[in-house]
């Protein structure tokens, strides 16, 4: 009886400092697998491969990286929906997938199908144009265009066609708006003189420092890092959009919270330390980490959901 | 950085990248050991009948890709190793062709007319040195061609085309490939449009999938894996098994000639082979920087021009081409080796595929990533390094390194692999499929990837039955996003002009010989 009793007590005892553990410690059941809506080999793709490494590294949890790209992201956010929501299964997008392309598709998906983790960094996005065109403000592209006739503006998205279509508006010129796929390409396109100008998101930092691409305008509700003196799109007249967006790790919706916060702060933690290869990365091409988590993702998503139907009604207009 | 800076990047990148082992205390990179590890697979695999090195190729690189990751370290590796097994292929299929008149490749074919006799008539060692020398000599010079055409066409294209005439040039390599591969440009259309209906399914740039039939599994379209591996690999080796199913009854036993007389190739053949080689080396490399056009025409073509040339050469009664003569041997050899460098001049100057090996090597570029062959690698910018370039300049020196390898080791391999002609096919196809079916699942871990490269499969199959190509499908499944894309970006930057494939001249020219193409080969020839 006595030492059925000590027994009973260990077990008891066992089992408390176990889920004690776990309480504080989260850790995944399984190898996590990382879905990322990015083509291979491209810079939002080596940044998600790189997080999921110095995850390895540092937590000892294994990761299983998977392409899963097209559709802007749904193709991605379509089938993380159904996996199981238990934090073996996130995956990466921009906020504009769970925006613009959600609310454009309309095929039954909504932010609230998803729990957002934490971004890692906010686009750098500028309207950029080849330094030897002679452009150095937004307002030579104007002059040009008005002179000469339609120039031709890459984009990367349906949002920023959307946008590229107000601003040619709100500047009284015309845009001839080229879709290319990811900014690589729109900044490959405007070096080829395939292109005059376009949307490109961060890779142009480089260039613009060596002095052969020059940023005419920011795309952002603020003014570019690299160029502060650039206008904003809210001081070229198009009001009340802009092109902020976020790299985005998100999981299935119903991720149980203390799964959702160490993964979030996991991620956080190496994207903000610049000593990391992802870290170092994020610097270079975004001038530093934004890590927004929690309720201030969940307000980010939501909203920029819902301006989406906003934009889109303006420009059908 | 200059041109020649990158050049030297990329040798260096070759030479000094993620070292594998050290030998005598020299570090020997990861590049080097797998051109050659595919050299040397190339020529097993070449030398056996049933196998052909796209099916290694095909095999081997979601393999590797597992092995090296996504990182643009895993480029120069991976693509050095295809490279390998391509160089090591050309040489390897003349091995059972001499020996055995079984051809190992089918351009090998014409190398049976010549090179059997003389290993009938005892010459065997003899035929294996023309045909390793003139082929290693053919692909030598046609490697060179690449070296010095390639970026001097992309920067052509790169001044010269906008993006209309970008898409006109989609649309002419397309008819091209369709009209001058397999028998008629009929066949070569039906083959081209089923790889661009493949192709379109779940693509596009609306959020809605198109063309799935509402279902889910077809919404995210057919992976290239799936698509190019089926037809092309599952498809033969469905061939292969249904022929090892009919033959296995009467295949003869292969029989071997005992060796007679001076078997070294002397300085004074190398005299009289040169003109056949190098006549055939032009042929092959000119014919080669045309995509669409393989192997097999240049060998056919490089052997009747040098049978007119021997004819007119030769004193009469003496032996002719056919009788077993090694010039036979060269010009044949010299042709079918010179496609394989100027294959790469249209996949690196334009992203155009020309042949199989070409489609495996934009498929290592694609799935890797950091590397899109096209005009856009040939960029020289004003600072800095443009890193594509670097990787353009690795892939020569790889191909140079596994040429040296030809010279030097690849004869020895070739001799010695006579005894694969006895490697028996009822075991060889199970275990490729079984292998093809791994690699798919390895780049595309879900269950529908293995059932959509089956159907691929029997399509292949039952295009080969009728006598289809199956390569105007492939080479149009890997263009057909391209010039989607081009072709919208193309309209969109006319300002939606509708005609905008016929408004400038370059672009209507294009256009015009797409159907020109088509017409002129699709006219039956007068007999």
């Amino acid at each position: 009886m006595r030492t059925g009793l000590k027994a009973a007590i260990a077990a008891l005892g066992l089992f408390a400092m176990t889920t004690a553990a776990s309480a504080s410690e989260w850790t995944p059941p399984g190898p996590v697998k990382l879905m990322i809506a990015f083509a291979a080999g491209g810079g939002a793709d080596t940044q998600a491969r790189l997080i999921a490494e110095e995850l390895e590294a540092r937590t000892g949890w294994s990761f299983i990286p998977e392409e899963a790209t097209g559709k802007g992201g749904l193709t991605m956010l379509a089938s993380l929906k159904d996996q199981p929501a238990d934090g073996t299964v996130i995956g990466m997008a921009v906020t504009e997938a769970l925006g613009y392309n959600m609310r454009s598709a309309d095929m039954g998906l909504t932010p609230s199908d998803f729990t957002g983790l934490t971004t890692t960094a906010g686009f750098q996005m500028g309207i950029v144009a080849r330094a030897d065109k002679g452009w150095t403000t937004f307002s030579d592209a104007v002059a040009a265009a008005k002179s000469d006739g339609a120039l031709r503006f890459g984009v990367m998205s349906p949002k920023l066609d959307d946008i590229a279509y107000l601003l040619g508006r709100a500047q009284g010129i015309d845009l001839n708006i080229v879709s290319l796929k990811g900014g690589k390409e729109v900044l490959d396109a405007i070096v080829a003189g395939d292109v005059d100008l376009g949307f490109v998101a961060g890779i142009q930092s480089k260039g613009v420092a060596a002095g052969d691409l020059v940023n005419l305008a920011s795309g952002l509700s603020a003014p570019l890092a690299q160029t502060p003196e650039a206008p904003t799109l809210a001081d070229l007249g198009v009001t009340p959009f802009n092109a902020d967006g976020y790299f985005v790790f998100v999981a299935p919706a119903g991720v149980p919270q203390d799964a959702r916060d160490a993964l979030a702060r996991a991620i956080a933690e190496i994207v903000n330390d610049e000593t990391t290869k992802a870290g170092g990365l994020v610097k270079k091409a975004f001038g530093g980490a934004t890590t927004i988590m929690g309720a201030e993702l969940d307000a980010l998503m939501a909203a920029d959901y819902e301006s989406a139907a906003a934009l889109m009604e303006a420009a059908s207009q | 950085m200059g041109m020649l800076d990158h050049a030297w990047l990329g040798v260096l990148a070759v030479f000094q990248g993620p070292a594998a082992f050290s030998l005598f205390s020299l570090p020997i990179s990861f590049t080097l050991l797998l051109v050659f590890a595919g050299f040397v697979l190339g020529i097993v695999v070449g030398a056996t009948p049933g196998l052909a090195g796209p099916m290694a190729m095909a095999i081997s690189l979601p393999v590797l890709i597992s092995i090296f990751g996504y990182s643009s370290d895993a480029l120069l590796p991976v693509m050095g190793f295809l490279i390998g097994v391509m160089k090591g292929a050309t040489i390897g299929g003349a091995v059972p062709a001499i020996l055995f008149n079984t051809p190992g490749t089918p351009d090998a074919f014409m190398t049976t007319l010549d090179g059997h006799p003389m290993a009938r008539a005892g010459k065997a060692g003899k035929a294996l040195r023309v045909a390793h020398f003139s082929s290693v000599t053919g692909d030598t010079f046609s490697d060179i061609v690449l070296v010095l055409c390639a970026p001097f066409l992309a920067l052509l294209v790169e001044a010269y085309l906008d993006l209309p005439e970008k898409t006109a040039l989609l649309i002419l390599s397309l008819s091209f490939i369709a009209a001058v591969v397999g028998g008629s440009p009929g066949k070569g259309l039906i083959s081209t449009g089923l790889g661009l209906l493949a192709v379109y399914v779940g693509s596009g740039e609306d959020f809605y999938p198109r063309l799935s039939m509402g279902t889910e599994t077809l919404s995210r379209g057919f992976s290239v894996t799936t698509a190019v591996l089926g037809v092309l690999i599952l498809g033969a080796v469905f061939e292969g098994m249904q022929e090892t199913f009919h033959d296995h009854r009467r295949q003869p036993g292969a029989t071997t000639h005992a060796l007679t007389g001076d078997q070294v190739l002397r300085f004074a053949d190398i005299r009289r082979l040169l003109p056949y080689i190098g006549q055939s080396a032009v042929i092959g490399t000119l014919i080669g920087a045309l995509p669409g056009i393989g192997s097999t025409l240049a060998a056919t073509l490089g052997y009747t021009l040098g049978r007119t040339r021997h004819q007119k050469h030769q004193p009469a009664g003496a032996p002719g081409f056919g009788d077993g003569v090694p010039e036979g041997v060269a010009a044949t050899e010299a042709a079918n080796s010179a496609v394989s460098g100027a294959n790469l001049i249209p996949v690196l100057s334009l992203g155009i595929p020309g042949n199989a090996a070409a489609v495996f090597l934009i498929l290592a570029a694609d799935s890797i990533g950091g590397f899109t062959p096209g005009p856009s690698v040939f960029r020289v910018p004003s600072e800095g390094i443009n890193p594509e370039l670097v990787v353009a300049f690795g892939l020569f020196t790889a191909m140079f390194l596994a040429n040296a390898l030809n010279w030097t080791l690849g004869g020895l391999f070739m001799r010695s692999m006579g005894v694969m002609t006895r490697a028996p096919k009822h075991i060889l196809l199970p275990i490729v499929l079984l292998l093809t079916l791994t690699a798919i699942y390895v780049q595309e871990p879900r269950m529908e990837a293995i059932l959509f490269a089956l159907a691929f499969g029997f399509l292949g199959y039952f295009m080969r039955k009728a006598g289809i190509s199956p390569l105007p499908f492939v080479i149009a499944f890997i263009l057909g996003g391209t010039l989607e894309q081009t072709a919208r970006q193309a309209f969109a930057a006319t300002g939606g002009d509708p005609f905008f494939l016929f408004a400038s001249p370059i672009a209507a020219f294009f256009m015009l010989a797409a159907v020109a193409v088509i017409v002129f080969t699709a006219r039956k020839p007068v007999t």
